[in-house]
């Protein structure tokens, strides 16, 4: 691979060394690794990992309703107090397992990071 | 001895090339490579056994650096980096039992090569703009919840709120980018996977299937690209093998 495999690039060449970097580590740290002395830990990983998603995907689909102002002001109020209330769980939940918000954010592979 | 698999290759009329090609070249650990045929479609392979092959960056250079001197003279479909079998035979049934698949994915990629280009920004500059922008909007059209009572539970709503819609700005604004970035290259018949906001800096990961000959044009249009979005870093890369354009799932 001795040619130039650079076509066009108006940044400077560390710039975009730090840039594919970053997404090498990403993807990296990110894996999923279950083995028989985390089996655990892992597992706590993996099932919080798709509770934060359905809970981000719910929160998604929530502040839609609201933007689109479809909501009674009665509704939005139970809605943010529920809403609220799961986020803050989650966050105990992280802590207890001691885990962060990357931790969750399981690299795919080639479909690359879920959340 | 299992036998690790390199790339697939639409041999035809030239098998004596490839042999002499094959007889200056080495594989992963400097392993001899040899070629498996079934009819017109050749696997390039060399001995190795699963167990030996270690996943570091040196040994992924040396399996790239086969399929990229190999896609210099033949029509290739690049193996997926791990493609082990147990023998030669299986190979060669492999071969067989893929042929029609393997076929028209060579047709798909003949006479083309990958190109991929990477769209950088200053993910806090832009989500400062794209800010800036939202609570203009609000300003003018939207309305937040209503804060009369001043609750915990609104507060939080309408803090979520301002984060959706910038992220809903956001998306609009890459794919703002897209749409610029498919309109100059449909015209070159690029064949394109493009996939959106990798990282908050990298907003755009696209690779394309087009005519090297049509490289120059391509580097132009990318250089029209980046006066259009003086604020973005656009990055193109290539010629490549066609990595991300081989799609069949071997049987």
């Amino acid at each position: 691979m001795s040619e130039n495999k650079i076509l066009f690039n108006t940044g400077s060449f560390d710039g975009i060394s730090e840039e594919i970097g970053k997404l090498t580590t990403n993807a990296e740290e990110s894996r999923l690794k279950l083995t028989p002395d985390n089996a655990d830990s892992g597992l706590a990983k993996l099932v919080l990992t798709l509770v934060e998603l359905i809970r981000k995907l719910v929160e998604k689909q929530a502040m839609r309703r609201v933007d689109g102002g479809s909501l009674t002001d009665d509704e939005i109020e139970r809605l943010g107090e529920t809403l609220m209330k799961l986020e803050m769980k989650m966050e105990e939940l992280k802590k207890h397992f001691n885990l962060t918000d990357r931790d969750l954010n399981i690299n795919l592979g080639p479909l690359g990071d879920l959340m | 001895m299992e036998i690790m698999i390199y790339a697939l290759l639409s041999v035809k009329k030239k098998p004596e090339r490839l042999h002499a090609l094959l007889a200056g070249m080495n594989g992963i650990a400097g392993a001899d490579l040899h070629q498996l045929s079934f009819d017109e479609i050749t696997a390039v392979v060399s001995n190795m056994s699963r167990a030996s092959l270690i996943a570091d960056k040196s040994t992924a250079m040396e399996y790239a650096a086969v399929i990229e001197t190999l896609s210099k003279h033949f029509i290739l479909l690049p193996m997926r980096f791990g493609s082990v079998m147990e023998s030669n035979e299986a190979i060669i049934h492999m071969l067989e039992r893929n042929y029609h698949d393997i076929q028209q994915n060579l047709l798909k990629v003949e006479r083309k090569f990958e190109f991929g280009l990477k769209v950088f920004c200053d993910s806090e500059k832009l989500m400062a703009e794209l800010r800036e922008k939202s609570e203009a909007v609000s300003k003018t059209q939207r309305t937040t919840v209503a804060e009369i009572k001043n609750s915990a539970s609104r507060i939080w709503v309408n803090k979520k709120l301002k984060e959706h819609r910038l992220e809903e700005l956001l998306v609009t604004y890459v794919d703002s980018v897209i749409a610029e970035i498919t309109g100059q290259l449909d015209r070159l018949k690029t064949i394109s996977k493009i996939k959106k906001m990798v990282t908050p800096t990298t907003i755009i990961d696209g690779v394309f299937l087009l005519d090297k000959a049509l490289k120059d044009e391509l580097i132009h249009a990318v250089g029209d690209l980046q006066n259009k979005f003086p604020g973005l870093n656009f990055i193109l890369t290539g010629p490549w093998p066609p990595y991300n354009f081989v799609d069949f799932t071997v049987k």
